[in-house]
């Protein structure tokens, strides 16, 4: 017998089991569909999340007071380790390009009866150079304004919107807590940043924001490094860890009353939300087409009984038990692999779904396919076909012809 | 030179369980080709059992069986298969056929596992069987859309397709009403006339009497072996009966 032969067998059984054969195949659809939506999900959130990183750029940190606790993610914030003594002697090092503290200003703002909740940014010049930020209109706070501790407002394009709405903002007065500013400019979008909106922002001189907080340190640093950012990155460690008088030879981050965050690090982190991701959908993987191999053998099995006396003709016409054994295999992979097919079918169609719904909260998000996943997920279940088949075929192959022919 | 079928004191015990059963004893019989032998017996007499022996469908447990003059005792389960199906075909009392499935592929079947017939003569061979039993009307109809008689002659057309050596006949008219049973006789005298060798199993007489030769088998071993008698003749053609 042909393999092709055994193929044509197999479609016609497929086929003429229809609703059966379906059911049959439901685990391996599920199974796989979930594998291939899931991989897309994960990959175009791997995406996203390289987009915001990457804004940050090769060269630049940022530091934030506080201490890592467990993993490189978990960080708790709100501590007052960073002064200005700690900024001036960065400043002062050779490896650091520039620095950008920024300290947060509480408080309403509003702009006449109309009110917005903006974070308010303390920023020097440097702030803005470091984060590459382009203005669209007016201008962006300078030496003349730091020096002189006026009180200006540069807006971020979001902010500006729920503030003045169509009104144009140039020239017109904010109120921050008790204090007032003038806009003097207002900032290109930014997009989101570590997924916050980097577009909802007040700044204001840095100056004025030490005077109206009365706050001896900073909420936190950008720094971007002269050359090497690794050399950067060990001159500030070692730095405020002299400044703050910790003794950490072994470079325990959790020793550390700062954290520095920079794109390498953000990258590590994704790679093992990504690790983490793999491993789950892994898990779902196995599990699933275990259960729908299962549910592939526990028919086949069903089916070789019920088809007894087919096996025992086909046997009397000269079939071979490998003829038989190749038929029942065919027919069992055939349903898997149609399955995983469907599966595949299915799993893209939801991704796409999913990217079409996502995309609008989330504008950065846009359909992958994993197409290694597609292959995977297809392979699996070809094996699960294979390993689960198996069985029922060489129950099948092995039965004798005449007894087969007598079953009733 | 050599007969088709030569069997020597052929003996055929079955185990189950540790218990053995004896069905066949010390039985002697050459057939030559050709001929159209009915085995006849009461049920439980072993004459199934000889005929599934001669038709390799299982091995006897002593004694010889040679084949055109091959011995058979040292054959795989693959080289019997092999022979199902080159040089051997069946009919059975229950049809067979595949349910749901359509006349030409019904008899096409065997034709999957004849290692020298092309693909590409499959149809043809098939059609030419099909045409032989006088069904080619019916060659797209399904399985479950005959009669009983038109089963049966589907069953042979698929018997004929291979162009075997033997054709085993079991039970033919045991599933159909008269009428049918003499449509099916007179499509094996017909074969048998062409010069097929036909090996037909039964527990009637009136049947058995359509061969040239009635062996009669009684409690495991030959009971008469008898030629010469008045054959009956199945009338009619196929083509008109149902």
């Amino acid at each position: 017998m042909k393999t092709i032969d055994s193929i044509g067998i197999a479609l016609g059984a497929v086929r003429r089991s229809g609703f059966r054969a379906f059911l049959t195949m439901l685990g391996i659809i599920i199974g796989v569909g979930a594998v291939v939506l899931m991989s897309s999900v994960g990959a175009s959130m791997e995406k996203v999340i390289l987009g915001q990183i990457s804004s940050l750029g090769p060269k630049s940190m940022v530091i934030f007071p506080g201490t890592q606790e467990g993993g490189a993610s978990q960080v708790s914030t709100g501590f007052n380790s960073l002064t200005f003594e700690d900024l001036r002697e960065l400043e002062k090092l050779r490896s650091i390009e520039s620095v950008a503290p920024v300290i947060f200003i509480p408080g309403r703002t509003t702009f006449g009866r109309e009110e917005a909740s903006p974070q308010v940014f303390g920023v020097r010049r440097t702030f803005f150079e470091n984060q590459n930020i382009e203005i669209a209109d007016g201008r962006w706070l300078d030496d003349n304004d730091e020096q002189g501790a006026k009180q200006v407002a540069v807006l971020g394009p979001d902010a500006a919107d729920n503030l003045f709405g169509s009104v144009d903002p140039m020239g017109k007065r904010i109120r921050v807590g008790d204090y007032t500013y003038t806009v003097v400019g207002v900032t290109k979008p930014l997009g989101s940043q570590f997924f916050q909106n980097a577009d909802d922002r007040v700044y204001v001189p840095f100056s004025v924001a030490k005077n109206v907080t009365g706050q001896r340190y900073v909420n936190y640093i950008t720094m971007l490094a002269t050359d090497s950012f690794d050399t950067a990155f060990e001159d500030v460690k070692a730095t405020l860890r002299r400044r703050h008088g910790i003794e950490n030879p072994k470079d325990d981050p959790k020793k550390d009353d700062f954290v520095v965050r920079s794109s390498a690090q953000a990258s590590e982190i994704l790679g093992s939300v990504s690790l983490g991701l793999t491993l789950f959908i892994t898990t779902i993987a196995t599990i699933s087409l275990l259960v729908g191999g299962i549910g592939i053998m526990n028919i086949m099995l069903v089916s070789v009984t019920e088809r007894t006396r087919e096996i025992g003709l086909r046997k009397a016409l000269g079939a071979r038990p490998k003829d038989i054994l190749l038929q029942f295999l065919v027919e069992a992979v055939m349903l898997t692999v149609l399955g995983g097919l469907i599966g595949v079918l299915g799993g893209v169609f939801l991704a796409w779904i999913a990217a079409a719904i996502v995309s609008n909260i989330l504008s950065t998000y846009v359909f992958v396919l994993s197409m290694s996943s597609v292959v995977i997920a297809f392979l699996m279940a070809f094996m699960t076909g294979v390993i689960f088949g198996l069985r029922p075929a060489s129950r099948a192959a092995r039965l004798h012809p005449i007894e087969a022919l007598r079953y009733e | 030179m050599t007969s088709l079928i030569e069997i020597r004191k052929l003996g055929k015990v079955y185990s189950n369980d540790g218990v053995e059963t004896p069905v066949l004893f010390d039985i002697n019989l050459t057939i030559e080709k050709g001929e159209f032998v009915a085995i006849m017996g009461p049920s439980g007499s072993g004459k199934s059992t000889l005929m599934h022996i001669l038709g390799f469908l299982d091995t006897p447990s002593s004694g010889e069986f040679i084949f055109q003059g091959k011995k058979t005792e040292a054959l795989s389960e693959d080289d019997l298969a092999r022979i199902r199906a080159t040089r051997v075909s069946f009919v059975f009392q229950a049809f067979n056929l595949l349910p749901r499935t359509t006349v030409l592929e019904n008899v096409m079947l065997p034709l999957l596992y004849h290692p020298a017939i092309p693909v590409a003569d499959r149809q043809k061979r098939a059609l030419e069987a099909i045409e032989t039993v006088g069904l080619t009307s019916r060659k797209d109809f399904l399985s479950s859309q005959l009669s009983g008689g038109q089963k049966q002659r589907v069953a042979i057309a698929r018997a004929l397709v291979t162009d075997p050596d033997v054709i085993f006949a079991d039970e033919p008219t045991g599933n159909l009403d008269s009428a049918s049973g003499v449509a099916v006789m007179n499509a094996l005298q017909a074969l048998h006339e062409k010069g097929h060798t036909i090996i037909l199993v039964t527990h009637e007489r009136r049947t058995a009497e359509h061969a040239e030769r009635i062996i009669h088998i009684l409690d495991g071993k030959i009971d008469q072996d008898v030629r010469g008698f008045k054959r009956v003749v199945a009338k009619g053609t196929a083509a008109d009966l149902k």
